[in-house]
């Protein structure tokens, strides 16, 4: 689904990536870890489209090269990015905001268009499954949002817009316990056979949740170690010291 | 340096010698000054008279207003309406209302209300001035349906100059919402200089919203003074996008206990248009209170203007007063010039302003797009979402859906 072929990136002439390489199939789940400063949210900025990274290397999705799509194209696609600092954006309607981008998706791909009624349904499902109240979205985009209530809204826009690749950047930071469990939960029941998971951490914590098929450890810009379930807990006893 | 305009008061048809008398006084006094320009502090950000002259080889007062044609009205809310045509009265309808409650009448210039302010235009219109309409509203009486002013131009109009003047009463306990919709399909360059009179007796309660239907490239003036005495409220809602140039200079005094008024705009402003709000609330009694906030987003060479100056009278205890003007810049030629300016002689108030501008924030664009949703599209929602805060405030539930609907279809291709 996604190949990642020595990627580099800069900012500011400042390089962050440095030769990455990484292949993601449909059904796995991937781990990224990595002390501050790695790299990690870079790769999750990139693989979204973000501006102002000077890229080379090749990163193809479902065969297609990214780097020619556009954000929005990326998300028609099935790209996800759940933000670790998701944006408030004041006057916008969470409900709104919610209908027009799964409308987005759906006209971008030839579907019809959600009237308000069936959308609702839809929401008003994925946000009990969450635990989300309703009256919530009726507020302004993250507005006035706790930082728990940020992170279960970028899942519950993972589960309203589907897609085929899922990027959660530090997704687990700013999280109780509870709210951990809810948005594992959450992740967990979307997981299958046809869909592929990204998930950006500095904690083990998250993969107790959600179990990886691959865990790799990014230090300065590269891959530097993958491994099972098991590189997890072994990173937890002894630091990232002995990769790096 | 050549005039680019010659006015006359004998254009005016059917002035006793006395009006003549004074309206010539008062055309002399403008000739002397001529359109503002930025000596004049009310005009600290914009040239006039350059502007002017840039646009008219020769403005006159002398135009003949066509025969009123059918005028589309609006279907989307239940409203009374006047019909203003060239600044004249030409019809009325109040359905929905106990006429007997409602005063609808020309404006009576002998009875002139005199426009002390400073401003060279304002002598323009009190020299030039006729049409226009007086409503006055009996005590007690609470409108059940918004009365829309419609203000269309003939035509056959251009390189002229309208003056009139309205006033507005509302008796003790009345209630009413005016829309001034601006509609006009001339593609004319005109001027059009305006004075509206409010009175708001004891208790009673003002919406006063001003719209426009299409681009122009009219430029307008208007003044407008209000007296509010005791336990008055008058809320103003500027929403007047799409014509070449339009001023709104507000008094509003604030001369009884408890009287309230606020200024809320929120333009959004293309090519090179050009809006400008200067006000002045004057606090002369205690316990008052007053709210400004001003919303403007610019795109392409458009300008926007805000003048505020907030006056507290040393009596005037316990004034609360706050203003706010936010600008929201699209394109490196649009400017935003604000002048926040306090006057306070009393020691026991709050008054607060405050200004900002910025660019639009590329992180929330990428935010949207992220989601799927088209760039175009993103920065329309971050519009919107910026003039919404004004929007909410709007009254009415039909009359805001017809409002927000038609600015949201003003902020279109950012």
């Amino acid at each position: 689904m996604l190949n990642i072929k020595n990627l580099e990136a800069k900012v500011d002439n400042k390089h962050i990536l440095n030769g990455l390489n990484l292949d993601i199939k449909p059904g796995e789940v991937h781990a990224i870890m990595g002390p501050n400063g790695s790299g990690k949210s870079t790769l999750a900025n990139v693989l979204s489209g973000k501006n102002g990274y000077e890229i080379k290397g090749e990163i193809k999705y479902n065969g297609e090269n990214l780097s020619e799509l556009s954000t929005e194209e990326r998300a028609q696609k099935g790209i996800f990015l759940a933000f670790q600092y998701p944006l408030e954006i004041p006057g916008v309607n969470t409900n709104v905001f919610l209908r027009t981008s799964l409308n987005s998706l759906r006209k971008a791909r030839g579907e019809k268009e959600l009237d308000t009624l069936s959308f609702l349904k839809i929401v008003k499902e994925k946000s009990s499954e969450l635990g989300i109240d309703e009256k919530f979205l009726s507020r302004q985009l993250n507005v006035g949002f706790s930082g728990g209530e940020k992170k279960k809204n970028e899942i519950l826009q993972m589960k309203i817009l589907q897609p085929k690749l899922s990027i959660l950047d530090e997704t687990d930071s700013g999280l109780d316990i509870d709210a951990l469990r809810i948005v594992a939960d959450g992740v967990n029941s979307y997981k299958n056979k046809e869909n592929a998971f990204l998930i950006i951490t500095h904690y083990q914590r998250l993969l107790d949740y959600i179990k990886p098929d691959f865990i790799h450890v990014l230090s300065k810009g590269k891959i530097v170690k993958t491994g099972n379930a098991e590189l997890g807990f072994e990173l937890e006893k002894t630091g990232y010291a002995n990769f790096i | 340096m050549k005039n680019f305009y010659d006015f006359k008061v004998d254009n005016i048809i059917g002035l006793s010698s006395e009006e003549k008398e004074f309206r010539n006084k008062e055309l002399d006094l403008f000739d002397k000054n001529g359109f503002p320009n930025k000596r004049d502090e009310a005009w600290k950000f914009t040239d006039l008279n350059t502007i002017l002259s840039k646009n008219f080889s020769n403005i006159t007062n002398d135009y003949i207003s066509l025969k009123e044609k059918k005028f589309e009205l609006i279907k989307e809310f239940d409203h009374n309406y006047l019909i203003v045509l060239d600044g004249k009265l030409v019809s009325n309808e109040f359905k929905f209302e106990d006429k007997n409650k409602v005063s609808i009448k020309e404006y009576d210039y002998k009875k002139q209300i005199s426009v002390s302010n400073q401003n060279s235009l304002n002598l323009l219109n009190n020299a030039l001035a006729s049409g226009g309409y007086s409503v006055e509203i009996s005590k007690n009486y609470k409108f059940k349906k918004p009365l829309v002013v419609y203000n269309h131009f003939s035509e056959s109009i251009k390189e002229q100059i309208i003056n009139y003047k309205n006033s507005l009463i509302l008796n003790e306990n009345s209630e009413l919402t005016i829309l001034n919709y601006t509609d006009i399909n001339s593609k004319n360059n005109f001027f059009v200089n305006s004075f509206d009179y409010l009175k708001l007796k004891k208790d009673s309660n003002l919406k006063n919203i001003f719209i426009n239907n299409n681009r122009c490239s009219c430029y307008f003036h208007n003044y407008l003074k209000s007296d509010l005495e005791q336990n008055t409220n008058l809320d103003n809602y500027i929403l007047s996008t799409g014509l070449k140039f339009n001023k709104m200079d507000i008094d509003i005094n604030l001369n009884e206990e408890y009287a309230k008024s606020s200024i809320f705009s929120a333009l959004s402003l293309t090519s090179e248009e050009h809006q400008e709000i200067k006000s002045c609330i004057n606090h002369n009694f205690k316990n008052c209170q007053s709210y400004q906030k001003i919303k403007n987003v610019l795109n392409d060479q458009s300008r926007g203007v805000y003048q505020g100056k907030i006056f507290v009278k040393q009596d005037a205890q316990k004034t609360d007063a706050y203003q706010l003007s936010k600008a929201l810049l699209l394109n490196d030629n649009a400017e935003f010039d604000a002048k926040p300016e306090l006057e306070i002689y009393a020691d026991d108030v709050k008054c607060s302003h405050g200004s900002t501008s910025g660019s639009i924030d590329l992180d929330s664009i990428h935010y949207l797009k992220s989601r799927g949703i088209p760039e175009k599209k993103a920065y329309q929602m971050l519009i919107n979402g910026f003039l919404s805060e004004i929007l909410e405030k709007l009254p009415e539930d039909n009359l805001k859906k017809f409002l927000i609907e038609k600015i949201g279809r003003q902020i279109n291709g950012y």
